[in-house]
C-alpha cells in the first residue's frame, strides 16, 4: 500500500511537471509582454514625476508695484528694484500663451514680488489678421486687457482672460463675460460702470475693423500690391498703406483696439537678429529672446532671471492722473 | 503564440523568390524596421519637448477636457519613447510593432477627424503643433507619414524574427 502510494503520487508529480513545463512555455511569451509593459510604466511613471517636478506650486501672495505705461504696456516691479527685465509679449487667443500662462505666470509673480525680476507685460494681437472670431476674440481680450489696466488689476485680468481663452476658431471673451470677470476681480461700482462702457465701444470697434474695415483694405492691397508683398506686411503697415488709399482707420485713433495693434507692429521692429520677434508667446530677459527650453519651463525660466544681470525697461509711465484715453 | 519559427505568415513569401532568401533578408529588414521606427519615435518624443508646447498641441484637437489634454502631453512623448527603447531592445518586438502601428492608427484619426471639423491645425507629431493659418495645413503629408511608420510597425508585428533582440536571448521569434 505504502508503494502504491508513492506510484500514485511519483505519476501525480510527473504529470504536474509536464503541465508546469507546458505553462512556462505559454507563459514566456506573456513573461516577455509583462516586461515590456513594465518597462513602458517605469519609463512613463518616472518620466511624468520628473516633468511635473518642474512645474511651480503657484503664488498667491501680494503682487509686486504695477505702473502702466505710455504704450499700454503693464510694468511689475517695486519702486526702486533693480532687476533684469522680463518682458512678456502674448496674445489672448493664443494657446501657447495659456500655457505659458498657466506654468510660468506665477513664477513671474514670485520673481517680481520678491524683486528678483521686473516683469513688463506686453500684449500683443498677432492674431487680428485671421479669420473671426479668432481675429475678433483677440482683440477684444487685448482691449480689455488695457481697460482693466486703467484700473489698476491688468494682472488679475489677464489671469482671467487666459483662464477663460475660448478654444481656437469659437466665439469668447463676449462684452458680458469681460464685464462679469472685471467685477470678479474686485473693482467697485463707479470703476465697473467704467469699464463697461470702455469694452463696449471697445467692442464696436474691434467688430468695424474685422467685419468692414480689414475685409476691405485686404481686398484692396490685395489687388493693388499683390498677395506675395501684403503677406510680408504687418497690420500696422497695411494700414499705414490703407490711409493713402482711401481706407481712413481714423476710427482706430484714440481707442485700446488701435492701441494693441500699434504695439504689435511695434514688437515686429523693436528686435532684430535672432531676437527678432516672430510670435507669440515670446520671453525676453533684457532684450534677448529665450528659446522654447527656457521660456517654457519653469526652471528654465528660474535659471534665465537668476543668471541676467540688471536690465532697464524701454517705455515710460503713463503721465500721472492719465487714466483715461492713451497718448 | 509558440516559440517556433514559423511566424512567416504563408503567402507572404513572393513568388518569385525561394523561400530560403525571404528567411535570409528578413530578419535584417525587420531589424531595419525596428532601428527606424525607434528613430522616428525618439525625434518625435524629444522635439514635443518642453511638455507645456507638447499639451497646447494636444489641446489644438480640441477632443478632451482639459485635465486629460494635459496628461496626455505629458505622456505621450514618453510613451513614444518607452515604445523606442523596447524596440531598440528587441523586446516583445512583435507586441510593440503592434502597439506603434495602433499608435499611428490612433494619430491618423486625430488627423482625420481635425480635417473633418475644418480645424486649421499643425499636427504636432514632431514638435510645433496648434493653430496655422488656414492654407498652411499639411495633413496629407503627416496622414502618409503616419501610414508608412504605421506600415513599418506591422512589418515589425507580422515578421517579428530579427537579429539583436533580446526577445531571442529570452527564446522568443528565434
Amino acid at each position: 500500500m505504502g508503494s502504491e502510494a508513492r506510484k500514485r503520487s511519483r505519476e501525480k508529480l510527473r504529470q504536474q511537471r509536464e503541465k508546469e513545463k507546458k505553462a512556462a512555455k505559454r507563459n514566456r511569451t506573456l513573461i516577455v509582454v509583462g516586461a515590456a509593459a513594465a518597462v513602458v510604466l517605469l519609463i512613463v511613471g518616472i518620466g511624468y514625476a520628473i516633468l511635473n517636478a518642474d512645474r511651480s506650486d503657484g503664488y498667491d501672495g501680494p503682487l509686486a508695484d504695477r505702473t502702466l505705461q505710455e504704450d499700454g504696456s503693464v510694468v511689475m516691479a517695486d519702486e526702486g528694484v533693480s532687476a533684469p527685465v522680463v518682458e512678456v509679449y502674448a496674445d489672448y487667443q493664443c494657446p501657447a500663451c495659456r500655457q505659458f500662462e498657466l506654468l510660468n505666470g506665477d513664477v513671474l509673480k514670485e520673481q517680481a514680488a520678491e524683486g528678483n525680476a521686473i516683469v513688463h507685460y506686453r500684449p500683443v494681437s498677432i492674431f487680428a489678421q485671421r479669420p473671426a472670431p479668432i481675429s475678433s476674440n483677440s482683440l477684444r481680450g487685448g482691449a480689455a486687457a488695457r481697460a482693466a489696466a486703467d484700473h489698476g488689476v491688468f494682472v488679475e485680468f489677464n489671469d482671467k482672460l487666459f483662464e477663460h481663452q475660448p478654444t481656437e476658431g469659437n466665439e469668447g471673451f463676449t462684452v458680458d463675460e469681460l464685464k462679469e470677470w472685471f467685477r470678479e476681480t474686485g473693482a467697485d461700482e463707479e470703476q465697473a460702470a467704467e469699464f463697461d462702457a470702455r469694452v463696449e465701444a471697445e467692442a464696436a470697434v474691434v467688430t468695424r475693423f474685422v467685419e468692414e474695415f480689414l475685409p476691405e483694405l485686404t481686398a484692396d492691397a490685395t489687388e493693388q500690391i499683390g498677395e506675395e508683398t501684403l503677406g510680408t506686411m504687418v497690420l500696422s503697415d497695411l494700414i499705414n498703406w490703407g490711409e493713402g488709399n482711401g481706407h481712413d482707420p481714423g476710427f482706430l485713433d484714440g481707442t485700446y483696439t488701435g492701441e494693441i495693434i500699434e504695439a504689435t507692429g511695434n514688437a515686429y521692429t523693436r528686435y532684430s537678429g535672432d531676437n527678432m520677434f516672430r510670435g507669440t508667446p515670446s520671453v525676453y530677459i533684457n532684450g534677448e529672446l529665450l528659446d522654447n527650453n527656457s521660456a517654457m519651463t519653469t526652471r528654465g525660466l528660474t535659471e534665465a532671471i537668476a543668471s541676467a544681470d540688471e536690465g532697464e525697461v524701454d517705455t515710460q509711465p503713463m503721465g500721472e492722473g492719465d487714466g483715461g484715453d492713451p497718448e | 503564440m509558440t516559440d517556433t519559427s514559423d511566424d512567416t505568415p504563408t503567402g507572404a513569401t513572393p513568388a518569385s523568390q525561394p523561400p530560403s532568401r525571404w528567411e535570409g533578408v528578413q530578419p535584417w529588414l525587420t531589424l531595419a524596421c525596428r532601428v527606424g521606427l525607434a528613430a522616428v519615435l525618439v525625434t518625435a518624443a524629444v522635439t514635443k519637448f518642453p511638455p507645456a508646447l507638447s499639451v497646447q498641441a494636444v489641446e489644438a484637437y480640441d477632443l478632451f477636457p482639459e485635465d486629460l489634454a494635459q496628461l496626455i502631453g505629458y505622456t505621450l512623448p514618453l510613451f513614444e519613447l518607452a515604445l523606442a527603447l523596447l524596440l531598440l531592445a528587441g523586446l516583445a518586438t512583435r507586441y510593440v510593432g503592434a502597439v506603434s502601428t495602433l499608435l499611428m492608427i490612433v494619430f491618423i484619426a486625430g488627423i482625420v477627424s481635425a480635417m473633418a471639423r475644418g480645424l486649421n491645425i499643425d499636427c504636432g507629431c514632431f514638435g510645433g503643433g496648434g493653430q496655422v493659418d488656414p492654407g498652411e495645413t499639411s495633413y496629407g503629408l503627416s496622414i502618409a507619414r503616419d501610414i508608412a511608420f504605421g506600415a513599418m510597425g506591422a512589418f515589425i508585428a507580422l515578421w517579428p524574427r530579427s537579429p539583436f533582440a533580446l526577445d531571442r536571448v529570452l527564446g522568443l521569434f528565434r
